[in-house]
């Protein structure tokens, strides 16, 4: 039982960092359409520029915090720029592949600025390591940080999204992208938008995970493989699905990893998205969304 | 009486709560041009989508020469001769226009992989047989000079027409043509009547067309068939329905004068 | 006939191909035979990507598992080469037609990612599945003799290698040149519009991945051979992106871009081999500027260039869908229901 509770806890809690990444890629994809694969190293240069700010420079943990999330919303919208935008009536091949490109040249400058293969970075604890007894319940006090940095990240995203203008802009060509254009929304203003919040949210969550792991110029495209399978299992256009998604993903994860074998950690959300893309495409927590004629 | 060729009984479709085709009974007769119009949303196209085999119907049953289709891949109803065009331009882009008419003959040929791979000499026969027998079906819609043009070159009248011609080459009993005027101008409409007359009189294909162009429709066609919110609301010669008061009211009233105001 | 036609420039690459082994010493002969292995994957590739349209990134997969496989039987079973070689490519081959059952029902991006996961999965049985693979340390393959003729295993394996690029790269310009070319374009190009001229979507689809993991398969039976060595790191993403940076500097739908693709990237790959951060700038860089502004890569480039180079079932450039301003939303969405 007691293996039980602490393998929830940690599920939820790396769930809550799937759930991030997995909302910035829904973010995406409701109102663009396409799926950025360079936004997990995206989520991976935005943890590297916290670490540079944090360790190397001494600044803050709030204030590292707040240019990160910047900063990803920066590369965001640079993505949109070279990757994106030009692709954006060519097809699904050209968009993938550019961003993908894109997704390398990320890597390779990260590898190039903050070391190479192996070099795994470490990020300070930003409360005591020791684990503390709650209810009987063993809880790291770094878990609960990051899971409560999480889910307020993700109420002032739902609160973005709901009553900022700029949210209802980004919802109403979500719903329709033809009647927005008519009503005089404009589009390319919308695509930036969409992809800097999506690579903001995953900066975020970057910096939320930095302390509670390490850095390396890998990790991006595992953690986008997880979001996405998140984002899959909440059907890749509900953000409440994607969050509930991440939460699935997290907790799977973390069971299979300790009953059957911690190896199996990393590849169950690998199974989990391709038995869902083949057996349910419109994803596990839609309830029968049916086309509109 | 003739048997019916195609025939479509009591066919229903919904698509979330929605019946977009309610109970929609429907037969042709061999050499017929039957028209199928009705305004935006009447059910049309999902009528087309169902006898082609795209969207199989919830209820009822499809019959081509008296065997039911239902539940049968699209590609083996094409096989069994039926083609169909789209109302979008559904050429390939990326073959010239002679491949794509090839393309059209891709079920009548037979050369396996292997036979491919190593370019055998029936291969090589079935190759130079296709690529003549297109090059006829060029002939017979006026576009030779086209043959060598990529696709995606061409306007978009134009790739209509050899869409129409891909199917025909497959020597298909039923072609279900979707809006294939859209595009033309009104020079070139004259001469689509008269395409549609050759392919039923020189092929030996019957059609079903879904027109907006009603000039086009009430010119060419035998029968005419009007649906309106996925209901057939009247059937009969192009005169019949024309004077029907249900149909001036459901369709002609709102739709066409909306669409063509000068006639 | 021109000087730089398409013919002459191919036999100009055989002969060159061919004398290669007299003129280089170990280390450009070794790359030399790397190129000839990228040509056959990205051959394979080009034909599901460039020619039936499938954005599928399990090749590397593929590859991994066609030189497992063949290292694997003779270390495991202490099967011949020659007779684990073509077991590797019918495994492949296999493992291809299996992805094909669920390409049917995902298209577009949602294939892209579950056969990113499968490739992920591959990686990961490769590194943990240590009682049949050895694990992330790789194991070492029996080094193959050509016994009876008098050639060294460099140069064997070299000549091997030219042997099914030759045999390979004829058989696959004159499939996609037939009725089957023709299928695979109109899958890519209109499934609708094939499969409403009989072309059966799931049989295609599945000789294209079929096509592919046999090309994918017999290269990595080759690689196994060609390094003695088989180890997880070499069958990674880095190197579906180096495959893909190749069909598409290549050319997307052009066998013969395939081989020009193939050349050039293992050739900067090499230039480059100092620093892998540099190395991954530098063929992301490549695959957005070609995607971006050459999106016919070099065989569309010489298409237009060159008289008398002929490119049959060439890709369009830029892929863009037709104008569709004479169909209003609702009429679309009736089409697509």
């Amino acid at each position: 039982m007691e293996l039980f509770t602490y393998l929830l806890l940690s599920g939820l809690t790396t769930g809550s960092l799937y759930a991030l990444i997995a909302l910035g890629i829904v973010v995406v994809n409701k109102s663009t359409g396409m799926i950025n694969f360079a936004h997990g190293e995206l989520f991976m240069f935005s943890g590297f520029v916290a670490w540079m700010l944090h360790v190397q420079m001494g600044m803050g943990y709030l204030p590292s915090f707040a240019i990160a999330v910047a900063v990803g919303f920066l590369l965001g919208a640079v993505t949109n720029l070279i990757a994106a935008r030009p692709m954006r009536n060519a097809d699904v091949v050209g968009l993938v592949l550019a961003t993908i490109g894109l997704a390398f040249v990320f890597r390779g400058a990260a590898r190039v600025i903050w070391g190479g293969k192996g070099d795994y970075l470490s990020f300070p604890p930003i409360t005591s390591p020791d684990p503390v007894t709650i209810a009987g319940i063993m809880v790291i006090p770094q878990q609960i940080a990051v899971l409560a940095g999480a889910i307020v990240i993700m109420l002032v995203f739902a609160a973005f999204f709901r009553l900022t203008r700029a949210g209802k802009m980004m919802q109403a060509t979500a719903d329709n992208a033809k009647a927005s254009r008519l009503v005089g929304i404009r589009i390319d203003r919308i695509y930036m938008l969409s992809f800097g919040t999506g690579a903001a949210i995953a900066a975020a969550a970057a910096v939320l995970m930095a302390p509670l792991t390490l850095l390396y110029p890998d990790m991006g495209f595992s953690f986008f493989i997880k979001g996405f399978a998140a984002a899959v299992l909440g059907g890749l256009t509900s953000l409440p699905g994607a969050v509930l998604g991440g939460f699935c993903i997290g907790v799977i994860e973390a069971l299979a990893g300790g009953y059957i074998s911690s190896s199996f950690m990393e590849v169950s959300a690998f199974i989990v998205i391709m038995f869902v893309l083949v057996l349910r495409p419109t994803g596990l927590l839609s309830f029968g969304k049916l086309r509109q004629v | 009486m003739t048997a019916p060729l195609l025939s479509v009984r009591d066919v229903s479709v919904s698509f979330g709560g929605v019946k977009v085709l309610d109970g929609i009974n429907l037969d042709v007769k061999p050499g017929e041009i039957r028209g199928l119009i009705g305004p935006n949303g009447a059910g049309k196209t999902t009528m087309l989508n169902v006898i082609s085999g795209i969207h199989p119907p919830h209820h009822g049953d499809v019959l081509l020469d008296g065997a039911s289709i239902v539940g049968r891949k699209p590609s083996d109803i094409a096989r069994l001769g039926l083609g169909r065009t789209f109302q979008t331009s559904q050429l390939f882009r990326g073959m010239t226009v002679l491949e794509n008419l090839m393309t059209g003959l891709h079920h009548r040929t037979s050369s396996g992989l292997l036979a491919a791979c190593f370019n055998t000499r029936r291969h090589q026969e079935e190759e130079e047989a296709t690529k003549e027998e297109a090059r006829q079906a060029l002939e017979f819609i006026g576009m030779s000079a086209f043959a060598d043009r990529p696709g995606s070159a061409l306007s978009f009248g134009q790739q209509r027409v050899i869409e129409i011609a891909r199917t025909l080459i497959g020597s298909p009993k039923v072609v279900l043509l979707d809006e294939p005027a859209v595009g033309l101008s009104l020079n070139r409409l004259a001469e689509f009547d008269l395409l549609l007359r050759r392919i039923r009189d020189e092929k030996g294909v019957t059609l079903i067309l879904i027109e907006h162009v009603i000039r086009l429709v009430m010119d060419v066609c035998d029968q005419v068939t009007v649906l309106s919110s996925g209901r057939r609301i009247a059937e009969g010669s192009p005169d019949t329905v024309r004077n029907d008061a249900q149909v001036i009211e459901a369709y002609l009233g709102k739709e066409l004068r909306a669409r063509h105001p000068a006639s | 006939m021109t000087l730089f036609g398409r013919r002459n420039v191919l036999l100009a690459m055989f002969v060159v191909a061919a004398v290669t082994p007299f003129l280089v010493n170990d280390y450009y002969l070794f790359i030399a035979n790397t190129i000839l292995i990228y040509v056959l994957l990205s051959i394979g590739l080009n034909v599901l990507v460039g020619y039936t349209g499938q954005l599928a990134f399990a090749n590397a997969a593929m590859f991994g598992i066609g030189a497992y496989t063949t290292g694997l039987l003779q270390v495991r079973l202490g099967w011949p080469f020659w007779l684990a070689f073509p077991s590797g490519a019918v495994i492949a081959t296999a493992v291809g037609l299996a992805i094909s059952l669920p390409a049917l029902r995902l298209k577009g991006l949602y294939l892209a990612v579950s056969t990113l996961a499968f490739a992920q999965f591959t990686q990961w049985a490769f590194l943990n599945w240590e009682t049949v693979t050895y694990g992330a340390g790789g194991f070492k393959t029996p080094p193959i003799s050509f016994a009876p003729l008098p050639f060294s295993k460099e140069i064997g394996l070299y000549y091997l290698s030219l042997l099914f690029v030759v045999v390979l790269f004829v058989l696959a310009q004159n499939a996609v040149r037939s009725r089957f070319g023709r299928a695979f374009v109109a899958v890519r190009d209109s499934e609708i519009a094939a499969q409403s001229l009989g072309v059966d979507l799931l049989r295609y689809k599945a000789l294209a991945f079929g096509i592919s993991g046999f090309y994918a398969g017999i290269a990595g039976g080759l690689y196994s051979a060609l390094l003695n060595f088989v180890s997880p790191e070499g069958y990674d993403l880095f190197q579906m992106v180096l495959q893909k940076s190749m069909i598409v500097v290549g050319g997307l739908g052009s066998i013969v871009g395939s081989i020009l693709g193939a050349g050039a990237i293992v050739v900067i790959l090499e230039a480059l081999r100092a620093v892998k951060g540099v190395q991954e700038i530098a063929f992301g860089a490549i695959l957005v500027g070609f995607v971006l502004f050459m999106p016919g890569g070099i065989a569309g480039f010489l298409k237009a260039k060159l008289r008398g180079w002929e490119e049959p079932l060439h890709r369009t450039q830029g892929g863009r869908p037709p104008p569709s301003t004479l169909v209003t939303p609702s009429e679309k969405s009736e089409v697509r229901s």
